[in-house]
């Protein structure tokens, strides 16, 4: 449903985005624990049926920023809206957000179908519809035949099932996932991210998902805020937030990133020249916005952008390979070089060629194979 | 070879207790079948005689009211303690928690003669309470509560709360908060909350609580000694007239044998009685 004349929307700037009354809104939502500022003025707008992720290490925010949503915390200053609504002090109970939390917190004292059904008894719907919407409910996570029996009497993966089927079951104007995977072993969470990803686009259910694995968040999210330090520091799609980062946390957090030590040598319009060594790139003009011509930059390569030439070859950096990691589909090798970096640079080298093409201690030659690099001004490891 | 090379050591304190305990039993039991000879503490040959003594109304009756008055003081005691522990265990400040602490637990340290004392002074005639009833005008004589099963009562649960207390704060606290803040996102106000989830998974505690101060309260002496004032009649008051004023010891041998009996089956019950509300927390 669009509601074009939303006093919400009305007074912002007219994107496309924006004319669509967004499912979760956050207006300069702030929270303090003490003098601790948990959350700084977060400002966020999710798209119904999008999933959203707040991605972050631990202590970024991003946990408090879903009890927020929640209900579970009160908010010091801004405002929260979902569907349009104003629920800064609505109560939890009040919200119909469904969530699953890390350890599932599933009731133990009740069984598979009594936990599913557990919001749809608090809402008061007829008995016969709540046995037809649990059935349905735990179909939908494969697990018929699985009403009777007790959490404790499940797998880890089963019991996270149950606990999407129980936050689900009530139709929930917004999903929060709780860093559900962690407790799940790897393989499992491979498959159950999949299934999740399947479930959430097929009922098209709003959903914010937090993570501290940049991989989960690359490989489902529709748009990624990347937090630290209780800020958000960028929200865009997985491949803008890999290929475009907008700050130097932002790049080195998502993703493998080498820093080369770099030059600013022109601007023209939206690019930036940078130099290293012999060699000049592209990046984008804005990050640098604030270095003057002839200045050091900070270069940030992802590992695949690097390729190996001869020593000496022209537009290239020279280096040593230090150590080489077989990975299977690819060689990961790691080289010194001295001159282009203060660390050791990750080259990612797809095949098995590199294995007896680049030993331990061959000087090598560096490309830079890609108009995907950014630069940032100097300053500290992120 | 022996890999716990101390734990003889370490056991035999325990085991020097036991088998310290294991022969006053016998010894009581003893004197349990023993026959009365008045006017000598001197016991006589093998008999029954005691035991069927108990099926005596008086006696009958006595077994009774102190179970009766371990129910009710438990009872109590959990109604009491049970929102104290709640709040002990969900408050964020740390002066209302010690505040709790303080006044649930240290009744602990002082003596359960000193503490009866102090309610006597509070239920007597002319005692705190009295008194102040009858300044307020909500009487206008005397309300009998010393040396009534009722003061008995109020008394033992005072000297019961700090383990109930300590008890329940133990189970409540180990209820894992998600499964609260999971109902309040399914729709649950806090009383629909208290009443499905924390209610039933914290029984286990509840029927813990429940049956120590029962079993507490049935050997309490002090307290219905002093406040019931003879005239409430518990088993252990019984024993001490018995053996004490009358030099009876065969028939306090008996009492304080069928005493013990009767206390650990009512625990067994209580125990039995409860183990559908425990599976039912997911707790077996």
């Amino acid at each position: 449903m669009l509601m074009r004349t939303d006093p919400m929307t009305a007074d912002m700037p007219s994107v496309a985005s924006d004319k669509i009354r967004p499912a979760v809104q956050l207006d300069g939502v702030t929270k303090r624990f003490g003098d601790s500022v948990a959350l700084h003025e977060a400002w966020l707008k999710i798209r119904p049926s999008e999933f959203m992720t707040l991605l972050g290490p631990s202590g970024c925010g991003k946990t408090t920023l879903l009890n927020l949503i929640a209900g579970f915390l009160e908010a010091d200053n801004g405002e929260i809206f979902i569907e349009g609504a104003l629920v800064t002090e609505t109560p939890a109970h009040m919200r119909e957000i469904g969530i699953v939390f890390q350890n599932y917190a599933l009731f133990p004292h009740m069984s598979v179908a009594k936990n599913v059904a557990y919001g749809l008894t608090t809402r008061g719907v007829e008995k016969k519809e709540i046995a037809r919407r649990v059935e349905e409910a735990l179909a939908l996570v494969k697990l018929s035949g699985f009403a009777d029996r007790k959490p404790r009497q499940l797998s880890g993966g089963q019991q996270q099932r149950v606990a999407l089927a129980r936050a689900l079951v009530i139709k929930p104007k917004v999903l929060l996932l709780d860093e559900p995977f962690s407790a799940l072993d790897k393989n499992l969470r491979g498959s159950m991210q999949v299934e999740l990803k399947q479930i959430q686009r097929e009922l098209g259910v709003t959903t914010i998902f937090v993570t501290h694995d940049q991989g989960e968040a690359l490989s489902m999210s529709d748009r990624i805020a990347v937090m630290s330090a209780g800020r958000i520091r960028q929200i865009a799609a997985p491949d803008d937030i890999y290929r475009r980062p907008a700050d130097r946390f932002v790049a080195s957090f998502v993703g493998d990133a080498s820093v080369l030590n770099g030059r600013l040598v022109a601007r023209r319009g939206d690019v930036a020249v940078v130099s290293i060594g012999d060699m000049s790139v592209n990046v984008p003009a804005t990050p640098t916005a604030g270095v003057a011509i002839g200045d050091a930059v900070d270069v940030f390569v992802r590992p695949e952008h690097l390729a190996v030439t001869p020593r000496g070859a022209s537009g290239s950096l020279p280096g040593t390979v230090t150590a080489q990691v077989f990975q299977g589909g690819h060689v990961d090798l790691y080289i010194d070089a001295p001159g282009s970096a203060r660390e050791r640079i990750l080259l990612r080298s797809p095949g098995i060629a590199a294995l007896s093409s680049c030993p331990v201690g061959a000087e090598i030659g560096l490309t830079i194979g890609s108009d995907d690099i950014v630069a940032f001004p100097p300053g500290e490891a992120p | 070879m022996n890999t716990r090379p101390f734990l003889g050591w370490f056991v035999s304190p325990a085991g020097l207790v036991a088998v310290g305990l294991i022969a006053a039993m016998l010894a009581v039991f003893q004197y349990s079948v023993r026959a009365y000879i008045p006017g000598t503490l001197e016991v006589g040959g093998f008999t029954w005689a005691n035991f069927e003594a108990m099926l005596r109304p008086l006696y009958a009756l006595a077994f009774w009211n102190t179970v009766l008055l371990c129910f009710e003081t438990a009872l109590f005691t959990l109604l009491l303690a049970y929102p104290l522990a709640y709040a002990l265990t969900r408050t964020n400040s740390s002066a209302l928690r010690s505040f709790i602490l303080i006044v649930s637990v240290t009744p602990l340290f002082l003596g359960e003669v000193v503490r009866t004392y102090s309610w006597m002074i509070v239920l007597g005639n002319n005692g705190f309470l009295n008194s102040l009833l009858l300044k307020l005008g909500l009487l206008d004589r005397p309300l009998q509560m010393m040396f009534t099963a009722g003061g008995v009562v109020a008394a033992l649960v005072h000297v019961t709360m700090p383990i109930m207390v300590i008890m329940l704060a133990a189970a409540l606290s180990h209820i894992d908060r998600n499964y609260e803040k999971a109902a309040e996102s399914l729709g649950a106000g806090p009383i629909r909350i208290f009443l499905t989830i924390t209610l039933p998974l914290s029984m286990p505690g509840i029927v813990a609580g429940f049956s120590t101060a029962f079993a507490w309260t049935f050997s309490a002496f002090a307290t219905p000694q002093l406040i019931g004032g003879g005239r409430v009649a518990t088993v252990s008051t019984l024993i001490y007239q018995l053996g004490f004023s009358s030099f009876n010891f065969p028939f306090a041998a008996s009492l304080s044998i069928i005493g013990l009996a009767l206390s650990l089956a009512v625990i067994a019950l209580l125990k039995k009685a409860a183990s559908p509300l425990e599976r039912m927390a997911g707790t077996t």
